[in-house]
């Protein structure tokens, strides 16, 4: 019964993590005009608690990659060139991010509901 | 039969058996995107049963257990599965671990459907059929 209630909490947790990884890619998204945005990124890590093992998605992080120039000479924030200083978000990267993002959220889901189904036929057993 | 209920035994060993695999696989699912995870596995019902014998029994596999002979305690063992690279070092394949939970599923189906048989049979040969 416990290994049932730990695949449930790996999954569970798995669930999360994919939520919150797809909740950074939209912020991505609507940021990608927004002058000098960083696309954010966040890292899964497996944490034990109370010996269960668990994902998490740790901490932000900022993309260290150049921010685009891009030409604009009637911007306000327009330097002598006409160019200013826009995000780094590559909506394509973007996009296949999300779709990562939402196959394995939709595998952990079906991983959490064979388990219900598992434990709920084992707990037939005991009618009748 | 009734003296030794072997059958029920193995059923129970069965599907503790898919129910252990089905905690080590959704683990593996769970971290299919985190780098440098590898995949694990535990060694198929078949072969470690085939190592104990048809005298399995509960084991005591953790301290807080009652009953059950302790050191034979196997709960079954784990090991490091084939690995199929990813750039970021994790080796986790959504689609193997797939076929493997779909395998869990139905060994444990059976040794529900065992179990729930032998139960008639049990209760026929009482007359409360």
């Amino acid at each position: 019964m416990s290994d049932f209630s730990h695949s449930l909490t790996a999954s569970a947790s798995a669930l999360r993590a994919q939520a919150a990884r797809l909740r950074h890619v939209s912020e991505n998204i609507s940021n990608a005009d927004t002058p000098g945005y960083r696309r954010k990124t966040v890292p899964f890590e497996t944490v034990q608690q109370d010996g269960k093992a668990m994902v998490q998605a740790g901490r932000v992080q900022l993309d260290r990659r150049d921010l685009q120039r891009v030409h604009d000479p009637s911007h306000p924030m327009a330097d002598e060139s006409g160019h200013y200083l826009g995000s780094n978000v590559d909506l394509m990267i973007e996009i296949a991010d999300a779709r990562e993002a939402q196959r394995s959220y939709e595998a952990n889901l079906k991983m959490f509901d064979q388990t219900r189904k598992m434990s709920s036929s084992l707990m037939e057993l005991l009618r009748k | 039969m009734f003296y030794d209920l072997n059958v029920f035994k193995t059923a129970h060993a069965m599907a503790t058996h898919a129910g252990q695999r089905q905690a080590v696989i959704a683990r593996n699912m769970a971290n299919a995107d985190t780098p440098g995870y590898q995949p694990r596995d535990i060694e198929a019902f078949k072969s470690a049963f085939e190592m104990t014998g048809p005298q399995t029994q509960m084991m005591a596999t953790r301290q807080g257990h009652l009953n059950g002979g302790g050191q034979a305690g196997h709960s079954w063992a784990e090991f490091a599965a084939d690995p199929s690279g990813d750039p970021n070092g994790n080796g986790v394949s959504l689609e193997e671990e797939m076929l493997k939970a779909v395998d869990v599923k139905r060994q444990h189906d059976r040794a529900l459907a065992i179990y729930k048989s032998s139960m008639n049979i049990l209760r026929t040969s009482l007359g409360r059929g």
